[in-house]
């Protein structure tokens, strides 16, 4: 595999592992964009990151940073931070890590079937949609131009099961937030206080451009379940996903709207994908634009 | 595409595509929906759903109407959108149509054709009744290995080619069994035969001779290691 040569990939931040994967002292041999890295861990809280060449020698450092339960790392000169989510920081959150999990796809469509509500009644059938209450409600996007990110605002759906905390049914209320073109998250109505939000992220760790690792660090406001049974839930959902994921063809994203016709419950994707061509990013596109 | 691209193509036994199913084909490196309703003929599809890409040989059957798993989008028999669950009141736009591949069912096989247009009529390959279906198997392997290796196969009694045509061979083996075996090219190194038989044939002799098949498939599978 060659390392892209996308400055607009290159200047994101991914991730390249999770807090607690990498024993203190030894590494991590993995691969963004294509280009070969070494995540090493020297202390507790101190890691480092290095390009490695084909033949395997350690090359150019690169810049680390640890939040919500994720190294991460860039190829380039980020002009976007990493997103502020103030949820992770309140103390009685539970904070949930998920590990990751390997998605052979591009990272765009790992996203969109994050953003989508009309597939949960038929994919996650009988926990986060019921086929027979398949109506997706008029929500809203916004291109938030401040902090350069997408958002799907007042969505709403059914959901028989929403989360691991629910002993009923209930309209679940949704907000969508894409932070990045390779990370995005949701806030959900809790279960047991409708005043606040779980908040689920998904960063994906682009290996190449049909080849993902997803990480799904979430914060959340339940005080029953064990951490063993969140990721379990979380595990399951995202497995129901992956054959999905891996059978859209082409796996990579067509940017162009007469490749793949969308409706009015597609309107989170259609601003996505118009953000992303916007931004002229290259890597795991379908359409090589003109440069 | 030239005239390669126009042909037809033998990719299944009718018998053994269900009622209210849809199975991946690959044609060529195409990859085709074969999908059957509740009633009617078989019809192929591109394995892609018009909406976000999803195989649509991963669909389930309702009635008439074949759906895409990932959204319930439902399609008509002639590839139109009729449904989208998401907004139930909506009617589907003309545009969101399914790319569907000719498709005709003759000698107990289904058959397409990857030119979509104006493609030429199906062969005439023989008389159409009394086919009834022994088997299908892939074979890794040339189709020019493949039609040799049929050619010289031991069927089990003296045999006999009376028709060869691009993608299929008529033989006839011993005085009163005809053999109809039809070759799809799935990748450069990779075949499938779809295999019926007429005349004197019963359920012990296609049974039969569908284990000598795996022979045949052995065959050109061990002369291909030896190089």
């Amino acid at each position: 595999m060659v390392a892209t040569t996308d400055t607009v990939a290159r200047n994101e931040w991914v991730p390249c592992g999770w807090l607690g994967q990498i024993a203190i002292g030894t590494n991590l041999d993995t691969m963004i964009f294509g280009q070969p890295i070494r995540v090493a861990r020297i202390a507790q809280d101190d890691y480092r990151v290095v390009e490695l060449s084909d033949a395997g020698t350690e090359g150019r450092s690169l810049p680390v940073q640890t939040r919500y339960n994720c190294i991460f790392t860039t190829l380039g000169e980020p002009t976007r931070a990493l997103p502020e989510i103030s949820e992770f920081d309140e103390p009685d959150r539970r904070i949930v890590g998920c590990g990751s999990v390997g998605v052979s796809t591009c990272p765009y469509r790992l996203i969109e079937n994050f953003l989508d509500l009309a597939h949960l009644c038929f994919i996650h059938k009988d926990i986060l949609g019921d086929p027979e209450k398949s109506e997706v409600l008029a929500y809203k996007t916004e291109h938030r131009k401040d902090a350069d990110e997408i958002w799907a605002v007042d969505c709403s759906f059914y959901q028989p099961a929403a989360s691991k905390a629910s002993t009923s049914g209930q309209m679940t209320k949704y907000i969508y937030r894409v932070m990045s073109p390779f990370s995005v998250m949701l806030y959900k109505t809790v279960n047991s206080d409708p005043s606040r939000n779980d908040a689920i992220c998904v960063f994906i760790q682009p290996i190449g451009e049909t080849q993902c690792l997803a990480y799904m660090p979430m914060a959340l406001v339940d005080d029953v379940s064990t951490d063993g049974d969140i990721i379990e839930f979380q595990q399951s959902i995202f497995l129901q996903d992956r054959v999905i994921l891996e059978n859209q063809r082409p796996a990579l994203l067509p940017l162009d709207p007469t490749y793949e016709l969308p409706t009015r419950a597609d309107a989170s994707s259609i601003a996505y994908r118009r953000w992303l061509k916007a931004m002229n990013i290259q890597f795991g596109i379908l359409e090589k634009q003109a440069a | 595409m030239g005239i390669e691209h126009n042909q037809w193509r033998g990719i299944g036994l009718d018998r053994q595509v269900q009622p209210a199913s849809s199975n991946p084909v690959i044609v060529n490196g195409e990859m085709l929906a074969m999908w059957r309703g509740e009633n009617g003929p078989v019809r192929v599809w591109e394995d892609r759903c018009p909406h976000r890409g999803m195989r649509l040989s991963f669909g389930f059957v309702r009635g008439d109407s074949l759906r895409c798993i990932y959204h319930g989008w439902a399609y008509r028999t002639d590839g139109q959108c009729v449904e989208i669950p998401a907004h139930p009141d909506l009617t589907p736009p003309k545009t969101i149509c399914a790319a569907s591949y000719p498709a005709e069912t003759r000698y107990g096989i289904v058959w397409t054709n990857l030119e979509r247009a104006a493609p030429s009529p199906l062969p005439d390959l023989g008389p159409e009744d009394g086919w009834e279906p022994v088997r299908s198997l892939y074979v890794n392997g040339s189709a020019a290995q493949v039609e040799a290796a049929i050619e010289a196969f031991d069927f089990g009694a003296p045999s006999m080619v009376r028709l060869k045509h691009a993608n299929a061979i008529a033989l006839g083996i011993g005085v009163e069994l005809e053999l109809l075996i039809a070759l799809q090219p799935v990748a450069d190194n990779r075949i499938g035969l779809h295999v019926v038989a007429r005349g004197a044939s019963t359920p012990e002799t296609r049974a039969s001779l569908a284990r000598r098949l795996q022979r045949l498939r052995t065959e050109i599978e061990m002369a291909q290691e030896k190089k």
